[in-house]
């Protein structure tokens, strides 16, 4: 970083990350969003699904195994998908699933989804700071509120919501179809908003 | 702090804003800073999500009239602490989905890691660590969020509130004698890239 | 794992709790630092009431005309204004007694996390990531309550409205599941047709065909008016006595209480028996029925234990829930069956607000206002606001390294953030001045800390003067030249086990222009007065390790 002052002509002031580690083969839909902020890094494959959105920052991490993202997911800056957690365990095997995020998740800030077969089901949103364990398994449309954390190996049923200190509860409210709806609007805006560089990844 | 910066690890704007280059800042044109503000290193501020007035005309025109679009408004002697994220709140309005601007007022800290994502937050007031403040909060000035604590969205927190837990509420009250504990004058001085060292 | 080290910190005790025997005496030390080991002076930190009395200097007010602190224990407190903390209005005093003391307007909090409550249009919910509706621009009812943290929403009790605004008569109206609730207003009109009847055609076995349990408002409504009828119709025949004359003391009263027990009482219908034939006065009878507020225990709990079978665990209320359904109960919004106390969380009600209120103090002892804030909830101005913070020195403590003397990571003798029995620590007192005139400090600390295990202390500089504050605007550049720095060594020796505390009293000395004539000082000649201040003091050093 050589230059002195932010001005108008800059649009940001992001250092780079060090790009250790290997860059993981990518297949990404053409309809994703990604900005060029986004990390992405690994051994394994990792998949975007149509319309998803990757914002800066966001870290994936396809060193525990394959990373799929479903269509429409949102993975918000500073989230950590299949992060190695504490244990920092490698599993390079031909086939090893680390994270799979189904339709319309979203991560928020980061959240920290760890490696090791964890599924997050259609809906669900991952709210700030939150950390997934290694292998939990979240149902659909669940809600982790912000700064909670799903155990390792947990279940999670569908329609929970994960609040305070690890208490759930059933989200009766029925309004699937229209938290889909606005997450599909939501992503019409990032869009328009953030630039995509899919071509920086391959 | 480990070692000793390096000379410049800070850019000192004109106005006495000292923004670390380890800083993660994101559209930059639509960030505001008062002046003496300072902002630490992997501080992350997403100043490109911005409304989308006319949902054409950002594309193109990209630096129309800087400051006509800001996303993240910041006023003097503020303080964002390593790791901490500011981001503008979205809504639905009118049935479509719109980011809103984020107001901060001045002596405002944020601790390390908090994620902010307030709507309005007033003068003198104390972000501790590890805070989640969400979408379309309102903190009023002189209040103290402790560590940990997750504002849920659309909370509106009154002046002189002491907030914890989660989710928030109030458990207390600032006292009358701890109003000048929010100034950040002192703070601002020790960083940057010729620090001095902080008052006993 | 040893506690969490501990930040060293400072409290400063109230005059007001000087009355306790143990307290110091009111008189300052006669001597200083050589009289420290006046041990009939000691102040004991650890004694039951210090508790009561030590608190941070923040918290403590300053009585300019008693020139004594004041703490939150002894200032005597006046409500300014009230507010909702949630919509920010202000609330007329006079509006509080008959609506009591939650926002009456739509702020709620969730029953079950207590976050805040949002109304939304159905057709489009709270929650940013899920709201929709592209053509709902004017988004209609019905509405609900969401709570945006956990998700509950008041349709989980059957709870819609119609309108946006105005929850909470909204909420008075209607029960969990939707059907109808008797407000006051009801309850009044329905006892205009029914009390002319009842009261004539009281038959005890009638029961209203609308039955049901009673709603607690109802129940004690029904109550009060049936027992003043009772009084009034008792009385009237009496020699003129009005309610206000029914205390138990007074004659009339007496002789209705024995008449009421000393006749057949067994008998509680209006039939006048034999030895209560006195001159038509009729007969002050217990409520019979539920016009009249008898409400029956209902004994017969199978069906709410089956309702709990049904619920099972996660439609149970948790003890915190049905905590906070007290207010509920109190603000006339309650579920009827268990009064508010709901066990289930389908009986659950929203909490309105609590509001809060913005106070003035005054000093206890001259009662002069020694805080008053602006009476506007937007304002954070004080008109008047006299902290102790501004009229005594701030005591900073922290572990002076001898090796480098400035400023450094913690002492070896704290390494791990604990003390080390048997050895010496020095730390470094910084007195901060915050007049504008130059103080002069005396310390003086026991030669022992009291306690089970006892620390020796040594204050190095028992006395020393602190220059005067300069203009606090001038940013106080240089903090050593505008504050000195008070080097004290204190030397902590012997084993222990938790928290060493040391007491310590404070004598601040200094002049100041005689305040005899406030307004003329400027021109006339300047006296100079002298002030004093003593109190003690606690320093929190450290916990000392316990290997």
């Amino acid at each position: 970083m050589a230059s002195a002052k932010p001005s108008a002509s800059r649009h940001s002031i992001l250092p780079p990350i060090s790009q250790s580690g290997p860059k993981p083969p990518v297949t990404f839909s053409s309809s994703i969003t990604i900005s060029d902020g986004a990390v992405l890094t690994g051994t394994n494959p990792i998949l975007i699904s149509s319309e998803s959105v990757i914002h800066p920052r966001a870290r994936l991490d396809s060193m525990g195994g394959t990373i799929s993202i479903g269509k429409r997911c949102i993975i918000h800056e500073r989230t950590r998908i299949g992060d190695m957690g504490s244990e920092g365990r490698l599993s390079l095997q031909e086939g090893n699933k680390a994270v799979t995020l189904e339709d319309y998740v979203t991560v928020e800030t980061a959240a920290v989804v760890e490696a090791g077969d964890t599924l997050l089901g259609e809906g669900t949103v991952v709210g700030v700071g939150s950390r997934i364990g290694r292998g939990a398994v979240v149902g659909k449309y669940c809600t982790i509120t912000p700064q909670s954390e799903v155990p390792d190996e947990a279940r999670i049923p569908d329609f929970t919501v994960v609040y305070g200190n690890g208490m759930r509860r059933q989200d009766k409210r029925g309004v699937s179809a229209l938290m889909n709806k606005a997450q599909r609007q939501q992503i019409d805006v990032l869009r328009r908003l953030i630039p995509s560089k899919p071509e920086k990844f391959h | 702090m480990s070692r000793r910066p390096p000379k410049g690890e800070y850019i000192e704007t004109d106005t006495g804003n000292k923004v670390a280059r380890k800083a993660n800042l994101v559209g930059t044109q639509n960030i505001m800073l008062g002046g003496k503000t300072v902002i630490q290193p992997e501080a992350m501020i997403r100043g490109d999500l911005t409304r989308l007035n006319p949902p054409s005309s950002t594309s193109s025109s990209g630096a129309a009239a800087p400051g006509s679009n800001t996303a993240v408004s910041i006023g003097r002697y503020c303080f964002l602490d390593r790791g901490c994220c500011l981001r503008p709140p979205s809504r639905m309005y009118r049935g479509t989905f719109t980011y809103l601007p984020l107001r901060m007022g001045d002596h405002v800290y944020v601790g390390p890691g908090s994620v902010v994502q307030a709507a309005s937050i007033g003068s003198h007031v104390h972000i501790g660590k590890g805070v989640v403040i969400g979408e379309m909060t309102i903190i009023k000035d002189y209040t103290r969020i402790l560590d940990g604590t997750v504002v849920p969205p659309h909370m509106v927190i009154p002046s002189f509130s002491i907030v914890a837990g989660r989710p928030a509420r109030v458990i207390g009250e600032v006292p009358e004698g701890g109003h000048e504990a929010f100034e950040l004058r002192e703070l601002y001085k020790t960083v940057g890239n010729n620090p001095q060292r902080a008052p006993v | 794992m040893a506690p969490p080290p501990l930040t060293p910190y400072t409290f400063i005790q109230c005059p007001c709790s000087d009355s306790s025997p143990a307290g110091p005496a009111p008189a300052s030390p006669s001597g200083l630092g050589s009289d420290a080991e006046d041990d009939d002076r000691t102040f004991d930190p650890r004694a039951p009431r210090s508790n009561y009395s030590l608190h941070p200097l923040e918290y403590l007010m300053y009585c300019e005309d008693c020139h004594q602190i004041r703490c939150p224990r002894c200032v005597a407190e006046e409500i300014v204004t009230y507010y909702c903390p949630s919509c920010l209005f202000e609330i007329p005093s006079s509006n509080l007694k008959s609506e009591g003391n939650r926002c009456t307007r739509s702020c709620f909090q969730c029953p079950i996390c207590i976050g805040p409550l949002a109304v939304t249009s159905l057709e489009a919910p709270p929650d940013p990531n899920l709201l929709a509706a592209d053509n709902a621009s004017a988004p209609s009812g019905p509405y609900i309550l969401a709570c945006s943290y956990c998700h509950w929403s008041s349709t989980e009790i059957g709870i819609k409205f119609d309108k946006p605004n105005g929850i909470y008569s909204q909420l008075q109206k209607v029960h969990n599941g939707g059907h109808p609730r008797v407000t006051a207003k009801d309850r009044k009109d329905r006892r205009k047709d029914t009390i002319s009847e009842t009261t004539v055609s009281s038959e005890p076995s009638s029961t209203p065909a609308t039955s049901g349990p009673l709603d607690t408002e109802t129940h004690f409504d029904n109550l009060r008016s049936f027992y003043t009828h009772q009084i009034s119709d008792s009385v009237s025949s009496g020699p003129g006595l009005s309610l206000t004359d029914m205390g138990v003391s007074s004659p009339s009263s007496l002789t209705r209480l024995m008449n009421l027990y000393t006749v057949n009482s067994l008998d509680p219908s209006k039939k006048p028996t034999a030895a209560s034939a006195r001159r038509s006065k009729p007969t002050f009878r217990e409520a019979a029925d539920a016009e009249e507020g008898l409400q029956p225990a209902d004994l017969d709990e199978s069906s709410a234990i089956q309702a709990l079978r049904v619920a099972s665990w996660p439609g149970t209320a948790t003890a915190e829930q049905r905590g906070t359904q007290e207010a509920v109960r109190l603000s006339n919004l309650a579920e009827p069956p268990l009064h508010g106390r709901s066990r289930l969380v389908s009986e659950l009600r929203p909490i309105p607000v609590l509001l809060r209120t913005k106070r003035s103090k005054r000093c206890p002892v001259c009662r002069h206002i020694i805080s008053k804030p602006e009476p506007k909830v937007a304002s954070t101005r004080f008109r008047i606001r006299l902290v102790a913070g501004s009229y005594i020195p701030a005591i900073a403590i922290r572990p002076l390294n001898l090796s480098s003397p400035s400023l450094s990571s913690p002492t070896a003798a704290a390494a791990n953030g604990l003390l080390q029995p048997l050895k010496p620590v020095q730390y470094l007192l910084t007195f901060t001045n915050p007049i504008f005139d130059p103080v002069k400090v005396t310390l003086a600390t026991p030669a022992t800390v009291p306690g089970r295990f006892a620390s020796k202390v040594t204050v190095l500089c028992p006395q020393f003067d602190i220059d005067a504050n300069t203009d606090v605007w001038d940013e106080a550049l240089r903090a050593g030249e505008a504050k000195k720095r008070a080097d004290e060594r204190l030397e902590g020796l012997k084993e222990d086990e938790d928290v060493l505390e040391i007491p310590m009293f404070v004598r601040v000395e200094w002049e100041v222009e005689a305040a005899a004539e406030v307004g003329t000082a400027i021109g006339g000649k300047e006296t100079r007065e002298r002030r004093e201040l003593a109190y003690w003091c606690v320093l929190g050093v450290g916990r000392i390790s316990q290997d």
